[in-house]
C-alpha cells in the first residue's frame, strides 16, 4: 500500500449561496468520506492564498500565494492509502469535493 | 504520521441544526451590530458553516456544535470589522461588544433566553410596515428561518433572481430607514403584532397551497411558520389572537401527511385517512385553542381554528358537526366578507341544507369579479351539480375549472372528476 495526498481545490464563492441545510448536508458527506477505512488523515488549510517564496541569485522574494489570480484555492488535504494511482482514483470517485464542483489533485507520497 | 487529529466523532448532526443555529446567530449579530449591518452578519454566519465544513471532517464534530458555530462566527465578524474598518469610529466599540458577547452558549438557560428574545425581535423587525408583505415573508425566511434564496424561490415557485432582488431591496430599506432592533411599545407594538401574524399566516398558506412537487420544502415552510408562531406565543408580547393562529396552523399542519396519497394525488378532507393525521399536532392545536379563548377577542384566526378543530374532533367524515361549522362560517363572513370565505361557507351550507341551497349561493358568487379566474369556484359548483344529478352541467364546470390556472395535483384531481361526471 502506498499513501496519496488528495489536495482539495475549490472555489470559496461556490459555497456562498448555499443554505444552512445544504451546508449541513455537505458537512455530513465530507465527514462520512473522512471515515472511509482507507483514509489515513487530513487537515484543513487556512482560507488565504498563503505565501510563495522564491530564491534567485541569493535573493529571496516572497509573494502572496499562487492562487490570487485563480478562483480556486486549496482548502485542505486528505491522505489515503491505495495500491496505485488507479485504485486511488477509483477510491476518490465519490469524493464530495467533486460533487460540489471542486477538483482533486492526487499525488503519491514518495517512498510510501 | 502525526497528522491524524483524532477520529471524527460518530453520530449524525441534529436535523436542521445549521438552519436553526443560522437563524439564531443572525438575530444575535443583528442585535449587536444593528439592522444596517445585516449583510455583514450574514457573511459571518455563512463563513462559520464553511469553516465547519473544512474543519469537522478532520477533528470530528465538537461537543457543543452550536457553540462552535457561534464562536467561529464571532471571530469571523470581528476580523471582518477590523479589516474593513467598516463602521469608522464605531468599530472599536463594536469589536469590544462582540468580544464580550462571545460567551453566548446555546444550551445555557440564560443564553437561550437572550437568543429567543433576539429571534423575536428579528421577526418583529422583518415585519416592519415599511416592507411589503412579500418582502417581510422572504426576509423572515432568509434571516430567522435560515432558508436560502434558492429554497425560498422553490417554495414560492418564483424566480431566484426575483427573490434575491426582493431581499436586497428589503435590506436596503432596513438600512435607509435606520430601523432599530428595539422592541416597539404600546400601540405600535400592537400594530406590529398584527402584521407579524399576517406574515406568518401568509407564510403558512404558501406552504400549504397544493402545488406540485417540492413537498418537503413546502412542508418546511408550514412548520417554520408554526415554529415562529409558537415563539411569538411564548413571549411576553403574545395575545390570545397569537394563540388562535398557532392553533389554526397546528391543526392544519396535522393534516399535511394525509393530503396527498402515495401516487401524489390530492385527497379531499372527507376521504383522508385519519390515522395519517399528526395527532401530536392536533393535541398542540387544541392546547393553543384553549389558550386563545381567554378574553373577548374573536378574530378570524379564532374562527378558522374553531372550524379546523371541529373537523379534527369528528371521529369519521360522517360525524362532522356541519351545523357548527356553518355557524362559524357565518361569523367569519361577518368579519371578512371575502368571496373565498363565502365559497367555503357554501360548502358547509350544502352539508346542512343540501346542495340545491348551496347552488343558489354559488350562482350569486359566480357574478363576483374577484372570483373570475378562481378555479375552485367552478370545482365546488361542479361537485354540487354532480350531487344533485346534473352530470352534464357538472362536467362543464370541471372543464371550465381546468381552463383556469391551477396546480398539477389539482389538475389531475379535476380531470378525475371530469371523467367521473362525463360518463
Amino acid at each position: 500500500m502506498s499513501q496519496y495526498v488528495l489536495l482539495l481545490h475549490s472555489d470559496p464563492k461556490s459555497w456562498a449561496a448555499m443554505s444552512p441545510d445544504e451546508m449541513q448536508k455537505a458537512v455530513e458527506k465530507f465527514m462520512a468520506w473522512s471515515k472511509k477505512p482507507f483514509t489515513v488523515g487530513g487537515k484543513r488549510l487556512a482560507d488565504d492564498a498563503g505565501r510563495v517564496m522564491r530564491g534567485s541569485n541569493g535573493q529571496t522574494r516572497t509573494t502572496d500565494g499562487p492562487y490570487s489570480e485563480s478562483k480556486e484555492v486549496v482548502g485542505g488535504f486528505f491522505i489515503i492509502e491505495a495500491a496505485n494511482y488507479e485504485e486511488a482514483v477509483e477510491r476518490c470517485q465519490d469524493h464530495p469535493t467533486l460533487e460540489y464542483g471542486g477538483s482533486l489533485e492526487i499525488r503519491q507520497i514518495w517512498g510510501s | 504520521m502525526g497528522i491524524v487529529t483524532g477520529s471524527p466523532a460518530a453520530g449524525p448532526l441534529l436535523e436542521h441544526l445549521f438552519r436553526r443555529q443560522a437563524g439564531r446567530m443572525l438575530a444575535h449579530f443583528t442585535r449587536l451590530l444593528g439592522p444596517a449591518h445585516l449583510s455583514l452578519a450574514e457573511d459571518a454566519v455563512q463563513e462559520s458553516m464553511l469553516r465547519a465544513l473544512q474543519t469537522w471532517p478532520n477533528t470530528g464534530v465538537p461537543e457543543n456544535a452550536a457553540a462552535w458555530l457561534f464562536r467561529t462566527a464571532h471571530n469571523v465578524a470581528i476580523d471582518a470589522l477590523r479589516r474593513n474598518r467598516l463602521l469608522g469610529e464605531k468599530t472599536d466599540s463594536l469589536v469590544a461588544e462582540l468580544s464580550r458577547s462571545a460567551i453566548v452558549l446555546p444550551g445555557d438557560p440564560d443564553s437561550e433566553e437572550q437568543l429567543r428574545d433576539d429571534e423575536l425581535r428579528m421577526i418583529i423587525l422583518c415585519c416592519h410596515p415599511a416592507l411589503s408583505r412579500d418582502a417581510s415573508v422572504s426576509l423572515s425566511l432568509k434571516t430567522v428561518g435560515g432558508f436560502s434564496v434558492r429554497e425560498i424561490a422553490r417554495a414560492f415557485l418564483a424566480d431566484e433572481a426575483a427573490i434575491a432582488q426582493r431581499l436586497v431591496r428589503a435590506k436596503r430599506q432596513l438600512r435607509e430607514s435606520s430601523l432599530t432592533f428595539e422592541m416597539p411599545r404600546g400601540a405600535e407594538l400592537q400594530d406590529r403584532l398584527v402584521s407579524v401574524l399576517d406574515v406568518l399566516y401568509f407564510m403558512f398558506n404558501e406552504g400549504y397551497a397544493a402545488h406540485e412537487g417540492e413537498m418537503l420544502i413546502r412542508q418546511d415552510l408550514c412548520l417554520e411558520a408554526l415554529r415562529l408562531g409558537r415563539l411569538v406565543a411564548s413571549s411576553s408580547i403574545s395575545t390570545p389572537r397569537v394563540d388562535a393562529l398557532v392553533s389554526l396552523m397546528a391543526l392544519q399542519a396535522a393534516r399535511l401527511p394525509a393530503r396527498v396519497d402515495d401516487s401524489g394525488n390530492l385527497v379531499q378532507l372527507e376521504f383522508q385517512d385519519r390515522t395519517r393525521w399528526d395527532w401530536n399536532l392536533i393535541a398542540l392545536g387544541y392546547q393553543y385553542f384553549d389558550r386563545s379563548m381567554v378574553g373577548d377577542d374573536v378574530s378570524e384566526y379564532h374562527l378558522q381554528a374553531a372550524i379546523a378543530a371541529t373537523h379534527a374532533r369528528a371521529p369519521d367524515p360522517h360525524s362532522v358537526d356541519w351545523p357548527v361549522i356553518l355557524s362559524l362560517y357565518d361569523q367569519l363572513l361577518a368579519l371578512n366578507s371575502s368571496p373565498v370565505v363565502a365559497l367555503n361557507r357554501a360548502v358547509a351550507l350544502s352539508k346542512v341544507q343540501g346542495a340545491e341551497q348551496a347552488l343558489v349561493v354559488i350562482d350569486r358568487l359566480d357574478r363576483d369579479p374577484k372570483l373570475g379566474d378562481y378555479h375552485l369556484l367552478m370545482a365546488v359548483r361542479g361537485h354540487l351539480l354532480e350531487e344533485v344529478g346534473r352530470k352534464g352541467e357538472a362536467a362543464a364546470c370541471f372543464r371550465a375549472a381546468l381552463a383556469l390556472p391551477c396546480s398539477e395535483p389539482e389538475r389531475r384531481f379535476l380531470k378525475r372528476k371530469l371523467a367521473e361526471s362525463a360518463y
